[in-house]
């Protein structure tokens, strides 16, 4: 597959501030990429950044090869979606997708057949003629993507396109961007602070935090592999565990010791590599625990301090060490009683962490 | 005297020819937790704002620990309404945040004193009276926000939405801490959101309010198992849960449910409650309970994947199944893609069944 956008050391400074610091990434034509992170993260400076509402203070940016990084906005032919819409009111929703064309000078009939083909792909056929005020959350939402598709961009830039609709209609839009996705098959990049949009709807996932890019994976790798206690605790519901301790040994069996509270650790090979007395960060995803009897092979104990109930699962909230971990379990496995419960975590999705830096210390399948 | 602090009887409020809450009846036992859900526009705040005495009801009625406080001002009603993101003044310390309204009541200093060190004591907050907001963690704004409306020792509390402006991470560590809160001062709350995963979590008691109308309340498990009508079934879950337009047949004593152009076995369990005239109905089955498995198994009927949208713990996949279009969850593999041949086991026990016209659940 050819590269349709690739930034290179994107580096953009506002005074001392460093806002989006040397970030480099390339992203295939045809593939959604989503740019994940909490607000301030830097997501939607890079957004601006590629689509040149935004100038870098060093670094490049390609499509298709050529650099872009000086191209004023209007020339870089990629389509913003605004996270407001930014629909014109006064203009009927025709108007309003034939805007972009219009500007281009496209004749008449060759414009009318475009808006009535985009009108009709987005679900607006029928609404042609209506005023944004008569439109819905999510209508207002297919005007704005059907305005940007017309005018064939080579990028489409989604930011928090979901943001402003309510959780039913999210999910709906969520597949509705999904079979646009597929029938397009435009290169999307897509920003948002939502760990589900980004895992439904992106082939990759550019985690930020503070200006600088996390990981940049695969969705699957980003969530079941993350390489620093960061992408692992902001992806997950509820978010991945962390445990500080130290690694020790005992007669071959070795363990985490959090000032005498003990985690055994599986014997398999990443976890063999680092050393006794080392302090790490263990990292549990919440779902990869299982409650067992008590004094089963490998189980840890811990207090239970609450039980949620959620439908199909629960969350359980327990006492371990000197913190709190939380973990999800199905309705039918929920502990009858309080007290201690014995837990083992599933050994294959263990991860360990340097305790000072965060940063992953075993090689996962993503790295 | 009943043990309920709080009562709405049968409580309508109309702005002009718009009927915002229809008939509404609602009891609170004395320290209860009791969760309004719904979404937007439901009567969640109209509710809320009824029993704070910012709203009176066109009709009905609202009983206050054995009286009837409808004609009662807010400040007469002694009830805590906490607003959405639990604002604190940022430039004064946890100990001023709490005495803020004592003082402008001018209350005297020692008294002051001693009841801000007795709330503290009871929400384990002293250690940080002296810090200011920016220093706390989401647990202690969450207290020391409480403690503030808990000096003038209000009967119960309200919130709306308290936890809405919060990121995800923190909304899921508050709600857990705001329970055990709850708990530890032995206090009533009325809590609102359109969040169910939060309802759920929080409540002893869930009252699921749509167009106006109480509709289901129930301890919340039981809103997930056995929901009063379709309406309430959809709301409470995701993915949704799946309803699709089922035959009863009974022959020879077996009965069986028949949609698309499959016809599935119904258990006695299943059956057993279902009245005998009944043939149309709506099945609901849980998205959980759409078995999908990649290899043909005895007694399985086949599908198709005609969608897969990861979610991180779990996988929505989309199935056509003989003419039905199923959501199914599974367990966050990457088992599955989109056209591939599957088989699908839906268990009896687990389906739902639905009224067709008054979208009521039917059987046990």
């Amino acid at each position: 597959m050819a590269i349709k956008l690739e930034l290179i050391k994107l580096r953009k400074e506002y005074g001392s501030l460093i806002a989006v610091d040397d970030v480099s990434l390339q992203v295939e034509e045809g593939e959604t990429m989503a740019l994940l992170g909490p607000s301030g993260c830097g997501k939607s400076t890079t957004l601006n950044m590629i689509v040149g509402l935004e100038l870098p203070t060093s670094g490049d940016i390609l499509i298709d090869g050529q650099s872009v990084a000086k191209t004023p906005v209007g020339r870089r032919n990629v389509g913003l979606v605004f996270q407001d819409y930014a629909v014109f009111t006064h203009m009927t929703v025709r108007q309003n997708i034939e805007y972009g064309l219009r500007v281009r000078k496209v004749a008449r009939a060759e414009m009318n057949k475009q808006v009535d083909k985009i009108a009709s792909f987005v679900g607006l056929g029928d609404k042609l003629r209506r005023k944004p005020a008569e439109l819905s959350a999510s209508e207002l939402q297919r005007v704005a993507i059907g305005r940007t598709l017309v005018t064939n961009p080579q990028i489409l830039l989604l930011d928090e396109p979901l943001s402003n609709l309510e959780a039913e209609m999210r999910h709906q839009m969520r597949r509705e961007l999904h079979r646009i996705q597929l029938e397009t098959k435009q290169t999307i990049i897509y920003v948002t602070h939502d760990q589900i949009e980004a895992l439904s709807l992106a082939h990759r996932i550019a985690v930020m935090n503070l200006g600088v890019l996390q990981q940049y994976d695969t969705a699957y790798n980003v969530y079941h592999y993350p390489r620093s206690t960061f992408v692992g605790s902001f992806l997950g519901n509820p978010p991945m565990n962390f445990i500080t301790g130290v690694v020790k040994s005992n007669g071959g069996q070795r363990y985490l010791d959090q000032n005498g509270a003990i985690i055994p650790l599986p014997p398999s090979k990443p976890l063999t590599a680092v050393p006794d007395g080392k302090s790490v960060k263990v990292g549990i995803r919440a779902e990869t625990v299982d409650v067992v009897p008590a004094g089963a092979q490998g189980a840890f104990s811990a207090e239970l301090l609450a039980v949620e109930p959620q439908g199909p699962e629960a969350v359980i909230t327990a006492k371990f060490g000197g913190g709190t971990i939380k973990f999800v379990v199905p309705t039918s496995a929920v502990p009858k009683s309080t007290g201690h419960v014995s837990l083992v975590p599933h050994a294959n999705l263990l991860a360990l962490f340097d305790a000072e830096s965060g940063v992953r210390l075993m090689n996962g399948a993503g790295s | 005297m009943s043990d309920n602090l709080l009562e709405l009887r049968s409580v309508s409020k109309n702005y002009g020819k718009t009927q915002a809450l229809e008939e509404l009846s609602l009891a609170l036992p004395k320290g209860s937790l009791v969760v309004l859900l719904g979404p937007a526009g439901a009567g969640k705040t109209t509710t809320l704002r009824l029993v704070a005495g910012l709203e009176s009801p066109t009709k009905g009625s609202v009983w206050l620990e054995g009286q009837d406080v409808t004609k009662w001002q807010p400040n007469q009603r002694n009830i805590a309404m906490v607003f959405d993101n639990l604002a604190l003044y940022p430039n004064r310390t946890g100990y001023e945040n709490i005495a803020f309204p004592m003082h402008l009541a001018r209350v005297p200093k020692a008294d002051i004193e001693r009841r801000v060190s007795a709330i503290a004591d009871q929400l384990r907050i002293s250690h940080i009276l002296g810090r200011v907001p920016a220093t706390f963690s989401g647990g202690e704004r969450q207290r020391v926000a409480l403690g503030r409306a808990m000096v003038r020792e209000p009967k119960m509390f309200l919130l709306d939405e308290p936890l809405s402006s919060l990121d995800f991470m923190l909304r899921i560590e508050l709600r857990t801490e705001l329970k055990r809160l709850q708990k530890d001062v032995g206090k009533t709350f009325l809590y609102a959101t359109p969040d169910y995963t939060e309802a759920l979590a929080l409540g002893d008691m869930v009252c699921v309010i749509l167009k106006g109308s109480v509709r289901q309340l129930a301890p919340a498990q039981t809103l997930y198992d056995r929901p009063a009508d379709r309406d309430v079934a959809r709301f409470v879950g995701n993915p949704p849960i799946n309803l699709v337009r089922g035959e009863l047949d009974r022959v020879d004593g077996r009965a069986s449910i028949r949609f698309g152009n499959v016809a599935l076995p119904l258990s006695p369990e299943a059956e057993r409650n279902l009245p005998s005239g009944v043939k149309q109905v709506e099945v609901g089955i849980r998205p959980e309970n759409v078995v999908v498995q990649r290899q043909a198994n005895a007694g399985a009927a086949l599908g198709r994947i005609s969608d897969v949208e990861p979610l991180g713990m779990h996988t929505a996949v989309e199935v056509d199944f003989q003419g039905a279009g199923l959501t199914a969850t599974i367990a966050g593999e990457r088992e599955f893609e989109e056209n591939q041949p599957v088989s699908v086991n839906i268990l009896s026990e687990t389906m739902i069944f639905f009224d067709l016209v008054t979208g009521k659940r039917i059987g046990a």
